[in-house]
């Protein structure tokens, strides 16, 4: 090209033609290169007479198909195994984004975030259909598009927590920082879901306004927004007069009914709840609740004080339980008629000790009704107690005592008798501090023994041989399903072992044992043959019954089927072969040969040709070793025998192959193995049966 | 244990998990038959067993490595594991009591106000992360200590971790 040199002539004078795609030289004339490969545009013309251009688009990311040179060299050419990971990725990418409708900006950035997984090295080790999830939910909170994990695990069958593992690894690793969700996103989404029709958008506002007073309120933090969105529809469509039951929001939301029930009745302790539809569109107020968690755990300490406080007044109160009976009863007799002067002051005292100890008792059964006034009714008895401990003191003490007793007697008298109450508290007492003693007793008791001996308390870890037994059988019964299991697969592989060796041959079609041919006449005996060998449908069986015509008397067909078997390969021209006169031994060796020809005519084209022959080969070798009739292995020789003459003259196609057919034959006269051998080298597929068919013989 | 002075923080250590080794091949299947608190676990190939006076959980592989938890100190932990040790020695396994080794410590506390979790979040961007969609509390972690807190909106915190 830029100044060759010419290897005949010594000339630079060399022209190139695009068009052959040749540089020739000008000199002497010889061609220095043909077939060259140019890069210039070519053009087609289209049916309706344009012109376009010839060509392949080639993807950015190399994920064309590499071309084939001289065809069909697909071997290593193909793509590397970064490249094809990346377009198995975008291929899902793409797949579970068009289920989630996202749009082709997301599915992009989704596949940038892939490729950056990929450069470092985490998709190792997980299943990239997670990986692929982990991206999209990524781009979902970066882009604020209302699809929540919950749906993308839906879509995959996975379990959402394995899915929230990957996705958080992501996010670390690849530093993005995917903003909080907020649950007003969903809002539009499950409202559009749950078939608001006209008033979708009012019944949304609302929903939005009611989280927002959620989120005011605290009620948002550490909970799924779906379940918050959930609430705040179900009240949004009630005050709009739609009847949304609790199913359908809760198959639309998906979350439990006992979660959206627990929000609504956190949401019902907000003062909001109090508010009527009105009101609530438009005041908004001001003073915020504490999250409900929060007052969950607060109110258990109060009561747990409030639990110590009473105990500790039980515990000082402990000497008086009697009086406290006998007061009670009295009291019961006095709360009947009303209260006279003398006596009504003395049982006043009697009866506030009392009711204090009674709303004790019942407090520590029903704590919430009577928290308060027992509060209440405390700090009274106790500044009593200080302001005037001598009972009775002033009236003035006396009258609010007064004051307040009807409503202690009420409380006391509503439920069962007071005795019952204080006997409970009696006893719950006793419960109080009887486990304070338990563990102290069960770090000593329970071990039997103290820290110091150790061996004894150990002993007892161990069973004996009857707890074992029953130990074991308990265990065995428990368990029973897995020992099946396990037993049944063992059993599974041990047979597999044993039909290993059938089983590989199974696939194999045509590998059944097959019976000996039983034929009349050759062609018979040949088609039956083919039949069975399936070796081409691409014969012409009419023609092959002709060939057989006059193919030799019946009496040979016994020989002949055998020798079929072993067609000594040899290949003529099967027409050339129909020409001859119908001896019975040419005949046989036309049958003979024809079948080796109607093996190897296909054969030649496939590689089972060779095959083919050695196993026909072996046959006779083995059915002589075999010790069939002699008459057979006589004709068998003496055809082999003939034929080695006849063979020399055909033509030489036929020869080539003849003489190696009359060197195998030879070979296996003397010895059949190699070529058993031989045949088990060539794979021996289809005709491994055959071999083993011949052993069964 | 920190103890400010207007507001006590107690940390409570919760639960303390540790490994060793038996230096010896174990038969779980003669664990589980003779042992009397024992969980045999086929399917998964290993013993639980579960001890009172220092309430621990041992997890036991037949390879002879064990792995202790629910203690609550270190040298409970310790003290268990060499009780467990000597009770797999009276079973007739000839045990040795090597590579004791403590992997995690877990500790609570509380704060005596709620958090927000979601500005608390974006204030501490690289280190702490929220996903209420999987788990109600903030995930904080401390690389240069190892530690990895919990932190929940009513105010108490897991810690958990170990330094080395």
């Amino acid at each position: 090209m830029t100044g060759r040199v010419c290897r005949g002539c010594g000339g630079t004078d060399i022209e190139l033609d695009a068009a052959r795609g040749d540089a020739v030289c000008t000199g002497c004339g010889s061609v220095l290169e043909d077939n060259i490969i140019v890069s210039e545009v070519q053009f087609v013309e289209n049916s309706g007479g344009g012109s376009s251009a010839v060509g392949q688009f080639v993807s950015l990311d190399g994920a064309g198909k590499a071309p084939t040179l001289g065809g069909g060299f697909h071997v290593s050419l193909g793509k590397e195994s970064r490249a094809q990971t990346l377009q198995n990725g975008r291929r899902q990418i793409h797949h579970l984004g068009n289920q989630l409708q996202l749009n082709q900006h997301c599915l992009d950035t989704a596949f940038n975030f892939f490729k950056m997984a990929v450069s470092k090295h985490l998709t190792r080790g997980r299943r990239t259909a997670h990986v692929v999830a982990a991206c999209l939910y990524l781009v979902c909170r970066t882009e604020g598009t209302p699809h929540m994990l919950l749906d993308l695990s839906d879509l995959l069958q996975v379990n959402v927590y394995v899915l929230g593992k990957t996705f958080l690894l992501l996010a670390r690793e690849l530093c993005i920082n995917a903003p909080a969700i907020d649950p007003c996103l969903y809002i539009p989404r499950f409202a559009h879901l749950l078939e608001f029709g006209e008033k979708n958008h009012e019944v949304s506002m609302t929903a939005l306004r009611l989280l927002q007073r959620m989120k005011r309120d605290w009620m948002h933090t550490g909970r799924r927004p779906s379940g918050l969105c959930g609430a705040a529809l179900l009240v949004a469509a009630r005050m709009h007069d739609f009847r949304r039951t609790v199913k359908e929001v809760i198959s639309v939301v998906k979350v439990c009914e006992s979660t959206l029930r627990k929000r609504l009745t956190e949401f019902e302790d907000t003062p909001t709840s109090q508010l009527t539809v009105d009101e609530f569109m438009k005041i908004d107020l001001e003073e915020e609740c504490d999250p409900p968690s929060y007052t969950a755990g607060q109110r258990k300490l109060r009561l747990k004080q409030l639990e110590q406080v009473l105990s500790k007044q039980l515990e000082a109160v402990e000497g008086e339980i009697t009086t406290y009976q006998d007061a009670i009863e009295i009291e019961l007799e006095n709360s009947r008629p009303k209260a006279k002067g003398a006596l009504a002051s003395l049982t006043k005292d009697g009866s506030v000790e009392d009711s204090t100890s009674s709303l004790c008792g019942e407090e520590d059964t029903e704590d919430e009704e009577l928290e308060a006034a027992a509060s209440h009714l405390n700090k009274d008895f106790y500044q009593e107690l200080l302001g005037g401990s001598v009972p009775g003191s002033s009236e003035a003490a006396g009258v609010p005592e007064e004051g307040r007793r009807p409503p202690a007697l009420e409380s006391l008298l509503g439920p069962l008798p007071t005795a019952a109450s204080l006997g409970i508290s009696d006893s719950i007492r006793e419960c109080i501090s009887s486990p304070s003693h338990e563990p102290k007793d069960a770090c000593g008791d329970g071990e039997l023994d103290l820290s110091g001996i150790d061996d004894l308390e150990i002993d007892r870890y161990i069973l004996n041989e009857a707890e074992a037994r029953v130990k074991a059988e308990l265990w065995m019964r428990e368990n029973a399903e897995y020992l099946r299991e396990q037993k049944e697969k063992e059993a599974r592989i041990a047979k597999e072992r044993e039909l290993g060796i059938y089983k590989e041959h199974k696939p194999k079609k045509s590998c059944k044992r097959r019976e000996p041919i039983q034929a009349s006449t050759a062609g018979e005996a040949i088609e039956k043959m083919l039949e069975q060998k399936k070796i081409s449908s691409k014969i012409n069986y009419s023609v092959l019954r002709g060939l057989d015509a006059g193919g030799g008397p019946p009496g040979e067909d016994g020989p002949p089927p055998r020798e079929h078997g072993p067609p000594p390969g040899e290949d003529t021209g099967p027409q050339g072969e129909a020409a001859r006169p119908p001896e019975w031994t040419s005949a046989r060796r036309l049958s003979r040969r024809k079948t080796s020809s109607r093996r190897s005519r296909p054969d030649p084209s496939t590689s089972a040709g060779k095959r083919l022959r050695p196993l026909v080969s072996t046959q006779p070798a083995k059915k002589v070793a075999l010790g069939e009739a002699s008459l057979p292995s006589a004709h068998s020789l003496e055809a082999e025998r003939v034929r080695p003459t006849v063979v020399v003259v055909e033509s030489g196609p036929v020869s080539y192959h003849a003489e190696e057919d009359a060197e195998e034959e030879d070979a296996e006269e003397e010895d059949g193995e190699p070529c058993v051998s031989a045949l088990q080298m060539m794979g021996g597929n289809d005709y491994g049966c055959d071999g083993d068919d011949d052993d069964g013989y | 244990m920190d103890a400010d002075s207007d507001v006590a923080l107690d940390i409570l250590i919760t639960n303390v998990v540790c490994v060793f080794r038996t230096r010896c091949h174990l038969n779980l299947r003669k664990i589980a038959l003779e042992g009397a608190n024992v969980i045999y676990k086929r399917d998964v190939g290993k013993v639980l067993m579960k001890l009172r006076k220092p309430r621990i959980t041992a997890t036991i592989w037949s390879s002879g490595k064990i792995i202790c938890t629910g203690a609550t100190s270190e040298e409970e932990a310790k003290f268990g594991a060499r009780r467990l040790a000597r009770s797999l020695q009276k079973l007739g396994f000839q045990v040795i009591f090597t590579d004791f080794k403590v992997v995690n410590v877990l500790a609570v506390c509380n704060m005596p106000f709620e958090i927000r979790l979601p500005e608390f979040t974006k204030n501490n961007r690289p280190h702490a992360s929220y996903e209420p969609e999987l788990h109600p509390a903030v995930c904080y972690r401390i690389k240069s200590l190892r530690a990895t807190l919990q932190i929940f909106s009513t105010g108490s915190i897991t810690v958990t971790g170990i330094l080395f």
